[in-house]
């Protein structure tokens, strides 16, 4: 029942008789009305069973309306409509009575667990009759000074000015009528430097028409190069599918937008990292409202400078693969399950499912045998489909088994079936497609020191699911491989990726990762031939050039490496590493003046292309330009502080400047990062000799040669600080332990001589 | 009351030839829905504020302009009091609305129609006594209740209702329930 004017209806082509016109028209409306009208003392008598006065505006519903309702509904907002003031109220308040009443406001699927969800939104049966009693009691308003105070809501970011905002390149148009439409629209991040993200906020431009939003984080630009000729426009598609790249760097955040929390903030500890590079992108649900609507969708960025502490995780359930839902069929059920290696603490959920999904309900058996209820939505709506926060984290030990199970009805009774008759429907992107996931943002907990990283174990538990219920999934089989390098486990995962060669022998990623495992187990012939399968396998396999070229550079190839890196110049798009690379290559060739042409266009591709940076700094010191050579050393630091090598040069730079102390502090940094290097020892030093600190010279060549007893020049080094500290009988030592050496070592030999006799 | 409740479904809905129905955007009573050649007038109930019936605005105008040719006038009916004439011409820019317009001032035609909800519809046919209603209710099974929306309207009701009247076939009545914002009594505007 929508209001209380509703009358039985009649049937208009049953009338068989006309009354007088007139007459009849008066007749029938003044009847008509009358009726209508008494609807507030049938509600009378309903209350009339309780003592309460009927509510008011002023003192019970507008609390209320501001607790509940007006975040969305106020103007500008979400809500299609203002429930700020008592005349919205009025407005709307048959429409408050009956969707209040339906729970299908305030929007909030799952069933009440406790409290177990924080932003819970739900009203009280009482507050709901209160609602009833109001409107049927003809709406009073009450004292105005009884009201409580207007709430005041931004009409811009509410979380204060971003410090970046990223905008659509292209606004959409989304038509007046029709279907809804889901779009997705990538927002490539602009900066050419990491950020740790502690806030995001979506500002879809139209908020009335967006019925959610959910952000992505592409790490290697896929999906703009799967859609070269319209990622600008925006992609349709319910869901998108997004390469990882190489590097373990699972998705761990929701990024969920709807109406009613559009800014997400994240715990502390528990930010997330936007690299150069990466793209965002923005999957949104649109409605069209009636009128054509331009959406152009902003993203606020909130940056911090401190570091993620703590490393989430998002896991997923799925069975999509069950999924075939022949037409008619009501009860379709789709379970899935995922056993946990780890302990986790279980932060967020989050079902998913298109317009067949009726019941979608998870949970969790606990190694003792406990069940642990996780969710249930009773009348699943993907219009109103959200992510959920637990209020308090749930703990899930090691052995715990989650488990979903989703009830389909693709009848003609579901209301937001596709299609009329009802046909076989199976898992797919389309709206009219269905899907069966479920999402769970865990961190790993208890996580025994010196182990793998936790993820790694998570993700091969994931990854053997998928393949229990798909073994053909090539993506899970690459993925439960990698995962098993990542653990240090080079057996098993070679077996696996070439259990997967078997049934993809060309895949050139596969090789290259093969090649990869192969090198990081210590075989690295077995590594360069993977790495040669791969290229043979697809000419543009930029990665596997570079690893080859890299490894060749390594074991001393240079000519070798020039051409695969040459070779990549020519394949890959523009990539500083290579020229960078090749530049090392032409100085292994002493092709210094090539090299440093190189090194120049690497850094014109990136200007923080830390090879590039070092080797400039390199071959500017060989060169005599220390200025020159400080600053590309100094550079070079900044992107890549813990390379010895680097502070080792700049050491150098800095003694030939005159720069004693700098000197003696870069080489303390070397000698940290590589303290079983003989040579920061034997450098540091000759530092500490110059600046005239021969003690403690003394005691670094001694460490030095502690980590290289072989070194003539070191004994010989040794031999005259000691013979400066006037030493003379060590010094003799040290001398004759350097011509034992190298016998032929003629200035161990003109030292000897020049000692006094002793 | 009870006498409505009881002769209220059988009555007739029946609307004389001449007006006057409501007034125009400049404040003139309309006084003719149907001209000489119109075989069915479509009254659209619409509201400037209500989100379910500015859904269906490009329907309505569809249908205005498909069925033109075959002799149907289309009105948009604004029967809310707070719907004056400066707020429909609002209403009508944002919306790209061009259909016939109607201000439904004192709800004769919501009560001749008893329509109840925006959006709603009624098809009325010319007879020898006036405009006889031959159809009310939804527009299209779109909406099932509030918040119970199909993705998109496996039965389009006025159409086939339309469709009906131009082939003089018997109207069938809707399955369902109109769904969307209450029309807003006339003394909720005089407190």
């Amino acid at each position: 029942m929508l209001t209380g004017y509703a009358e039985p209806r009649h049937a208009a082509e049953s009338m068989k008789h006309l009354l007088p016109l007139r007459a009849g028209l008066v007749a029938a409306c003044l009847l008509c009305a009358a009726a209508a009208l008494p609807a507030a003392p049938a509600a009378t008598a309903i209350s009339a069973g309780g003592p309460a006065a009927a509510p008011n505006w002023s003192g019970q519903i507008a609390p209320i309306l501001y607790a509940n309702c007006t975040t969305c509904h106020h103007p500008g907002g979400a809500g299609p409509f203002s429930l700020l003031t008592f005349h919205d109220a009025v407005r709307w308040g048959s429409q408050v009575a009956t969707v209040t009443e339906s729970h299908y406001m305030p929007p909030w699927l799952p069933e009440h667990q406790g409290g177990a969800f924080a932003d819970e939104r739900r009203l009280t049966p009482a507050q709901i009759a209160q609602i009833d009693r109001w409107v049927k009691a003809s709406m009073p308003e009450g004292d105005p000074a009884q009201a409580p105070a207007l709430p005041v809501y931004r009409p811009t970011w509410q979380y204060g000015t971003p410090d970046l905002i990223l905008k659509v390149d292209q606004p959409f148009a989304l038509a007046a009528g029709g279907a809804d439409v889901f779009r997705n629209f990538v927002l490539p991040y602009p900066l050419r430097v990491s950020h740790t993200i502690r806030a995001v906020e979506i500002r879809p431009g139209a908020p009335e028409i967006v019925h959610h939003a959910n952000i992505l984080i592409d790490r290697t630009a896929s999906f703009r190069r799967q859609h070269p000729d319209n990622w600008q426009q925006g992609v349709p598609g319910m869901e998108v599918e997004i390469d990882a790249g190489n590097a373990f760097d699972p998705d761990s955040h929701f990024l969920f937008w709807k109406p009613d929390s559009p800014v997400l903030v994240e715990p502390k500890g528990m930010e997330w990292r936007l690299d150069p590079g990466n793209d965002l992108i923005l999957n949104m649900h649109l409605k069209p409202s009636g009128k054509a609507e331009t959406v152009s969708a902003e993203i606020g960025l909130y940056f911090t400078d401190e570091l993620p502490s703590k490393q989430p995780m998002l896991l997923q359930l799925e069975h999509d693969s069950a999924l075939d839902i022949p037409p008619g069929a009501r009860d379709f059920a789709v379970e899935d399950s995922l056993r946990l290696p780890v302990d986790v603490e279980l932060l967020g959920i989050y079902p998913h499912a298109h317009y067949l999904g009726k019941r979608l309900e998870a949970w969790a058996v606990l190694p003792g045998g406990r069940r642990q209820p996780l969710i249930t939505i009773p009348d699943w709506d993907i219009d109103r489909q959200s992510v959920y926060r637990y209020r308090q984290p749930i703990l899930l030990p090691s052995g715990t088994v989650v488990h979903m199970h989703y009830i389909y009805d693709n009848s003609d009774e579901n209301v937001h079936n596709t299609h009329s008759p009802p046909i076989r429907v199976e898992a797919g992107n389309r709206s009219e497609d269905e899907m069966a996931h479920l999402w769970l943002q865990v961190l790993p907990v208890h996580t025994p020191p010196g182990g793998p990283d936790p993820r790694l174990l998570l993700e091969e538990s994931w990854m053997r699911s998928r393949l229990s219920k798909e073994p053909g999934d090539a993506i899970a089989h690459y993925n439960l491989a990698a995962s098993l390098a990542g653990q240090g486990r080079f057996k098993d995962a070679i077996a696996a990726y070439e259990q997967l060669l078997a049934a993809h022998p060309s895949d050139a990623r596969t090789l290259n990762s093969l090649g990869a495992t192969f090198e990081s187990s210590g075989d690295w012939q077995q590594a360069r031939k993977k790495y040669a399968d791969a290229i043979a396998a697809r000419p543009d396999a930029c990665d596997a050039r570079f690893n080859l070229a890299r490894l060749d550079l390594r074991h001393e190839q240079a000519t070798e490496a020039e051409s695969q890196f040459r070779a990549m110049i020519a394949q890959c798009p523009p990539d500083a590493t290579a020229h960078s690379g090749l530049g090392v290559a032409l100085s292994g060739e002493n092709r210094t003046q090539e090299a440093e042409a190189e090194f120049r266009q690497a850094l014109a591709i990136d200007p923080d292309d830390s090879t590039a940076l070092h080797n400039l700094g390199v071959l500017a010191l060989e060169a005599g330009d220390l200025r020159q050579a400080e600053a590309q050393l100094e550079a070079a630091l900044r992107q890549q502080p813990g390379d010895a090598d680097a502070h080792q040069q700049l050491a150098a730079a800095y003694a030939q400047s005159g720069r004693l102390p700098d000197a003696i502090a870069q080489l303390r940094q070397a000698i940290r990062l590589a303290p079983d290097q003989p040579e920061p020892h034997a450098s540091l030093s000759q530092a500490l000799a110059a600046a005239g600190q021969l003690h403690e010279a003394i005691t670094e060549q001694q460490a030095a040669l502690a980590l290289d007893a072989d070194d003539a020049d070191g004994w010989n080094n040794l031999g005259v600080l000691k013979a400066r500290s006037g030493m003379a009988a060590e010094a003799r030592e040290d001398f004759r332990r350097a011509l034992q050496l190298d016998p032929r070592h003629a200035q161990a030999r003109a030292n000897l001589d020049r000692l006094p006799p002793g | 009351m009870s006498i409505c409740a009881i002769l209220c479904p059988l009555l007739p809905a029946v609307l004389a030839a001449t007006g006057p129905f409501g007034l125009d955007l400049a404040g003139h009573p309309v006084r003719q829905l149907a001209q000489a050649n119109t075989r069915a007038v479509v009254l659209f109930f619409a509201a400037t504020d209500c989100p379910i019936a500015n859904r269906y605005v490009p329907e309505i105008e569809q249908l205005t302009r498909d069925e033109e040719q075959s002799g149907v006038a289309v009105w948009f009916v604004y029967p809310n009091p707070a719907d004056t004439a400066e707020a429909v011409r609002a209403h009508r820019a944002r919306f790209a609305i061009t259909g016939n317009v109607i201000l439904d001032t004192r709800h004769t035609l919501a009560r001749m129609a008893q329509a109840t909800v925006t959006p709603e519809a009624a098809v009325f046919v010319p007879g020898p006594t006036g405009l006889r209603e031959v159809y009310r209710g939804r527009i299209d099974d779109r909406y099932a209740g509030l918040g119970r929306e199909r993705p998109q309207a496996t039965h389009h009701e006025l159409q086939d209702a339309l469709r009906a009247v131009l082939a003089g076939q018997p109207v069938p009545s809707p399955v369902g329930q109109p769904v969307g914002c209450a029309i807003m009594p006339l003394e909720h505007f005089h407190r």
